[in-house]
């Protein structure tokens, strides 16, 4: 616990350099188990992962093999029982719940199976949501966050909607709002949890379109949890996930998917 | 959406034989899966129906508690005054209320001249003869030596108060003269509670048996006796009511008062306790009410999902309702039963603090009634506020779920209409059901009983409204002003608070509603508080001298005002005997006078005034201009009822053997504690001029002062009569303080758990919280930052529901205090300006509280619960 504060406080003040960039996500000898009223579930049995910068990975799996349990744990959104995981650099084992909000501001962006848009916020105030968390233009380098959210809802085609409720919207328009949402503050990695799983076909198509496109533009880290096999194969890795264990972890030929940020 | 399961639905397939044991399963199945926000509803139920059985609890036992002490003014629960000894007819009357367990006594009053040896000087005393055994039927007489006075009272003896003893010079053992017999003094009377009840009461007192009073032959007929029969009521015997109304049949010129009317100041306390206690009782049960219509609100709301589901997987609206009605009667039942148990325990942990700090001690008895009561509005309070969203349940589509969408558009305002109509009826319901229930908590007439309802309804639709109202315009002037430059997290808990699914405008309402109530318990409080202490100051005069020649008047005055121990300056009048001839005419000789309003045959004392004084109040009519001028008199207002006498009237005087006609300016009534309201009629001054005049005084003192004084004054003026109430005052003090204390209490019992409640109904939208904190903490929002956003909006919320509630509850409780209270009214600008700042701490704590242990909460496990 000490030990991981010093580490973050560290980590906090010298930011990791461009030239000599770690990994996007680095998971070592990660598991997660719940104990429950009869017998403890043991949902990651011990995960060890390296995602580079840039990477676009599918992460695939049958239900209930612990796909978004992982996603979840990655994000900071819930504790592992062991093992450890950096995020760009930054050791977030053992980080308070501050500490670790803070960080997912600056540093994930997250789609959500179920959209998970404030109800009490337009479309617009969504995505502007976590610019103003961050502090603004401070710590995210972006000058005018009214304008960037306005951009992105535009990239998504909802720009004539941003005063509407998200009780206002169809699914797939929330989860493109989500969506704009998610690349808001430029976040180098973005985690997304069957983001088409609650649309039809149409719709998810046009939300999976624009996800891949707008990683493609602000170059983000990409680890996207799908059953869609046409999907995964345009991602640059596959990762399939059975009873908490990877099971297979393929790459594509490296010309398209590994690029570097700029 | 098109709906793929209602034609299954209707044509019964799909469930088909769906019982109330069915839905009583499943009802019991979902409160298991999520135990902890069903033990929370219970518990919100659960302090609302508390308070209002401990409060209610309370009320009755501080009633009763009162009730007892007033009783023991009186020595009994009831009183008659007869003029002529019982005929045979009213004696078998009497007797046949006995056989219905009311016990009698009788006393006898008379005046009569005492010495200490044949030889010695006599003097006037007043004679109380009573039944030892028997009298008093409450309370008791306490003597130095201490002795009861069942076995210190025969035939031959005597106790007597301090100023026989002072005057004759006689000490305790030695031997006193009445009616020619000698008696032996057992003991000085030091407390005598029921002493102000009698008419002959104001020579010193001599207290003798029956037996005695035959013995030295002081009733002669014809001779100046106040005969008085007591009554006590036992359990089993008829009520006050029915017993006072066979009194008054058989005995119909006599004089009746209950217990309840042992002194002017009693009876008013004491109805102004009833009115306020009852008050209180209704105001709790309203917010108590509150409480448990918010937390089954919160409730419902939170079940829509389940709801939709099961709609979608066959369910009829019916169905659904039938399980949610069930769960509602569950969580209402366990919630009551709960309450019930902690007011309970209140009451019972409650008097050993009360004996402490506030000198009370009721009896906490396991009542019944009030139980019965507490989870019966538990029960139904839970019933009327879900009956609103169950009625909703009709119209929530299986697609809410399945798909996660909404109609994009509002419904047109037919269909809104039309939706409305059901929630207005179940308000309609809501409503009379309540003011049923207020009806069933009242006493008194059926008028009054009516009337209470009506209050009652008239308050909730007007707050209800009025709040509804101004809750909409604040919103709407939230969202307005929000549009400026404020900070994010400023900004954020603002736009919390109008936005759809906010659910502001119903806690906005519950907590105005809830911060009237309270606050009106407060100032009615208050206002009572200060009415009582205006008309019993503590100033009030507790010593009388009587009979002061006009030569003495100033040298009396002088040696009082010398003497230690005397508070203030005393008040004199003048008085001059004079009889009334007629009233417009007629003689009052020829005028049907019954009882006690004879007295109006014989001389009065009246007294003169040139300015009206300031504690005159007039009924009718104009006090004169000046002072000088044609005689004119004011009357009081019972005997301007007993007299048929109106301003502009004409009175005919025989004053010391002269004529005097008067025009009769005003009516008049003077609050008792001030001498002249012990004199009926007050002339204008040049009308009474060159009359003989006796002066009469009235003066506080301490009252272990007053038997110095006692003497003092007897050694120089021996024709001056003191009267000293020092005591019995101080009895009477002693229960209005009393009141006034439970009603402090009561009040800040009920204030408390008025905040206790709001504190729930805001801690009610805790679950509502959940999802918005983890999205927030998902998007990179720490604790600090969230629990920012809660505070603006609790804050905002509390102060808006705080200055609406407590300007309504200004006006509510001005118009309470004028209609039931008599009371003066003001603007209470302090108590509004603190209840505001209260409402914003106590939303703020709570809504804190509430949130405190979701900010800590791992974000996944809550994301999973989607
Ligand atoms: N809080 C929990 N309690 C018990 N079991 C859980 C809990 N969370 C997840 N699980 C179990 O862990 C397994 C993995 O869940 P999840 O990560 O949601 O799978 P996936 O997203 O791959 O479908 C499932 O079998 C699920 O039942
Ligand atoms: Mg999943």
């Amino acid at each position: 616990m000490h030990a991981t504060q010093c580490h973050n406080k560290k980590l906090e003040v010298h930011p990791p350099r461009s030239d000599l960039r770690a990994p996007a996500i680095q998971v070592s000898g990660l598991t997660k188990s719940i104990p429950t009223a009869t017998h403890r579930v043991d949902i990651l049995r011990g995960i060890d992962l390296e995602i580079q910068l840039g990477e676009f990975v599918a992460i695939m799996g049958p239900s209930g093999s612990g796909k978004s349990t992982l996603l979840g744990l990655l994000a900071g959104l819930d504790t592992p029982t062991s093992g450890q995981i950096i995020l760009d650099g930054e050791d977030i084992t053992g980080l308070d719940e501050d500490r670790m909000a803070l960080l997912r501001g600056r540093k994930v962006g997250f789609v959500f199976q179920s959209y998970h848009l404030l109800p009490t916020l337009t479309a617009e105030e969504n995505v502007l949501l976590p610019y103003e968390l961050t502090g603004g233009n401070g710590s995210s380098g972006i000058s005018d966050g009214p304008k960037r959210a306005r951009e992105l809802l535009e990239s998504v085609g909802l720009l004539d909607r941003r005063d509407h409720y998200p009780v206002q919207l169809s699914g797939g328009e929330q989860q493109r709002v989500a969506l704009a949402r998610a690349f808001m503050v430029r976040p180098p990695i973005l985690l997304a949890d069957e983001p088409t799983g609650n649309l039809d076909t149409e719709n998810g198509k046009h939300v999976l379109e624009l996800l891949i496109s707008l990683n493609l533009r602000e170059g983000t880290t990409l680890v996207l949890v799908t059953h869609d096999e046409a999907l995964s194969s345009r991602a640059s890795r596959r990762i399939t996930l059975r009873d908490g264990r990877i099971v297979s972890d393929e790459r594509e030929n490296a010309e398209r998917a590994t690029e570097p940020r700029p | 959406m098109p709906n793929a399961l209602p034609s299954r639905d209707r044509e019964g397939v799909g469930i088909l034989n769906f019982s109330w044991a069915t839905a009583c399963k499943i009802a019991w199945r979902e409160s298991r899966s999520s135990s902890f926000k069903f033990l929370f509803v219970i518990l919100a139920v659960a302090v609302g129906v508390g308070s209002l059985t401990g409060v209610r609890g309370f009320s009755r036992a501080f009633h009763e508690m009162l009730l007892s002490q007033a009783r023991t003014l009186m020595a009994a629960d009831l009183s008659l005054r007869v003029f002529e000894l019982p005929t045979p007819q009213q004696d078998s009357a009497l007797a046949a209320l006995s056989r219905l367990g009311v016990d009698r006594t009788w006393i006898t009053e008379t005046v009569t001249m005492a010495s200490a040896s044949v030889e010695k000087p006599p003097m006037l005393v007043s004679v109380k003869a009573v039944d030892p055994k028997k009298y008093p039927f409450y309370g008791e007489i306490r003597l130095s030596p201490p002795a009861p006075l069942s076995r210190a009272l025969t035939a031959d003896t005597v106790a007597v108060s301090d100023d026989v003893l002072l005057r004759l010079n006689l000490k305790v053992g030695d031997s006193i003269r009445l009616g020619g017999q000698p008696f032996r003094i057992v003991g000085e009377v030091t407390y005598e509670p029921d002493r102000m009840l009698g008419t002959l009461n104001v020579g010193p007192r001599v207290m003798m048996t029956r037996d005695g009073l035959d013995r030295a032959g002081l009733i002669l007929p014809g001779s100046r006796a106040a005969e008085r029969f007591l009554f006590r009521l036992s359990p089993n015997s008829p009520g006050i009511e029915p017993v006072r109304e066979r009194l008054k049949a058989t005995f119909p010129d006599a004089l009746i008062a209950d217990f309840r009317e042992s002194h002017p100041l009693v009876t008013q306390a004491l109805n102004r306790a009833t009115t306020f206690l009852s008050l209180v009782s209704l105001i709790t049960l309203i917010i108590g009410a509150i409480g448990v219509g918010t937390a089954m609100r919160a409730h419902i709301q939170q079940r829509m999902d389940s709801i939709a589901i099961m709609k979608c997987i066959g369910a009829r609206s019916s169905h659904v309702m039938r399980i949610y009605l069930l769960q509602t009667i569950a969580l209402g039942l366990a919630g009551g039963l709960v309450g019930v148990a902690f007011g309970l325990v209140v009451q019972r942990v409650f008097p050993s603090f009360l004996a402490r700090y506030f000198e009370l001690e009721p009896t906490a008895h396991w009542d019944f009634v009030t139980a019965a009561q507490g989870i019966g509005i538990a029960v139904l309070a839970s019933l009327l506020f879900t009956l609103p969203p169950l009625i909703g349940i009709r119209r929530i589509r299986p697609s809410l779920i399945l798909r996660r969408e909404m109609e994009e558009t509002k419904p047109d305002w037919p269909t809104r209409f039309a939706e409305a109509r059901a929630s207005l009826l179940a308000g309609a319901t809501i409503l009379i059901g309540f003011a049923g229930i207020a009806m069933s908590f009242a006493t008194g007439t059926p008028r009054d009983i009516w009337r209470t309802g009506e209050y009652f309804a008239g308050a909730l639709v007007i707050s209800f409204t009025a709040l509804s109202a101004v809750a909409w315009l604040m919103l709407r002037v939230l969202k307005i002003a929000s549009r400026g430059k404020l900070p994010a997290s400023v900004r954020h808990g603002i736009s919390n608070l109008y936005r759809p699914g906010a659910h502001a405008q119903s806690v906005l309402v519950a907590l105005g509603v809830g911060v009237m109530f309270t606050l009106t318990i407060y100032l009615v409080q208050h206002g009572m508080i200060a009415e009582m202490n205006r008309s019993s100051p503590p100033g009030m005069p507790n010593v009388f001298l009587i009979d002061i020649a006009p030569k003495d008047r100033d040298a009396v005055l002088d040696l009082v005002k010398q003497q230690r121990g005397v508070e203030g300056a005393p008040e004199v009048i003048g008085t001059v005997a004079a009889k009334i001839s007629s009233v417009d005419g007629q003689p009052v000789d020829q005028m049907n006078l019954k009882g006690f309003a004879r007295r109006y045959r014989s001389p009065r004392s009246v007294t003169s005034a040139a300015a009206m004084p300031d504690y005159v109040d007039l009924v009718r009519g104009r006090w004169w201009d000046s002072a000088s001028g044609a005689p004119q008199v004011c009357v009081d207002e019972d005997a301007a009822k007993i007299l048929h006498i109106q301003p502009g009237s004409e009175m005919r005087w025989a004053i010391s053997g002269r004529e005097v006609q008067t025009r009769v300016a005003c009516v008049q009534s003077i609050d008792s504690v001030h001498l002249s309201s012990r004199v009926e009629f007050i002339f204008n001054t040049s009308a009474l001029a060159g009359f003989p005049v006796i002066y009469y005084s009235s003066l506080r003192a301490q009252p272990s002062t007053v038997p110095a004084l006692q003497e003092a004054l007897y050694k120089r003026f021996p024709t001056v009569t003191v009267v000293n109430i020092a005591d019995v005052l101080q009895i009477i003090q002693g229960v209005v303080d009393r009141i006034s204390q439970v009603v402090r209490f009561i009040s800040m019992f009920a204030i408390l758990a008025g905040a206790v409640i709001l504190s729930s109904s805001v801690a009610g939208t805790r679950f509502r919280r959940m999802r918005e904190v983890v999205i927030l903490k998902t998007l990179g929002a720490t604790r600090w930052r969230v629990s920012r956003i809660f505070s603006v909006e609790f804050l905002v919320l509390g102060a808006v529901a705080g200055l609406m509630g407590s300007l309504l509850a200004g006006g509510f409780a001005n118009l309470l205090l004028k209609r039931m209270l008599d009371a003066q009214t003001s603007i209470p600008v302090v108590p509004i300006a603190v209840s505001v700042v209260a409402t914003a701490f106590i939303a703020n704590a709570a809504g804190w509280m509430a949130s405190f242990p979701i900010l800590g909460q791992k974000p996944l496990e809550i994301l999973r619960e989607e």
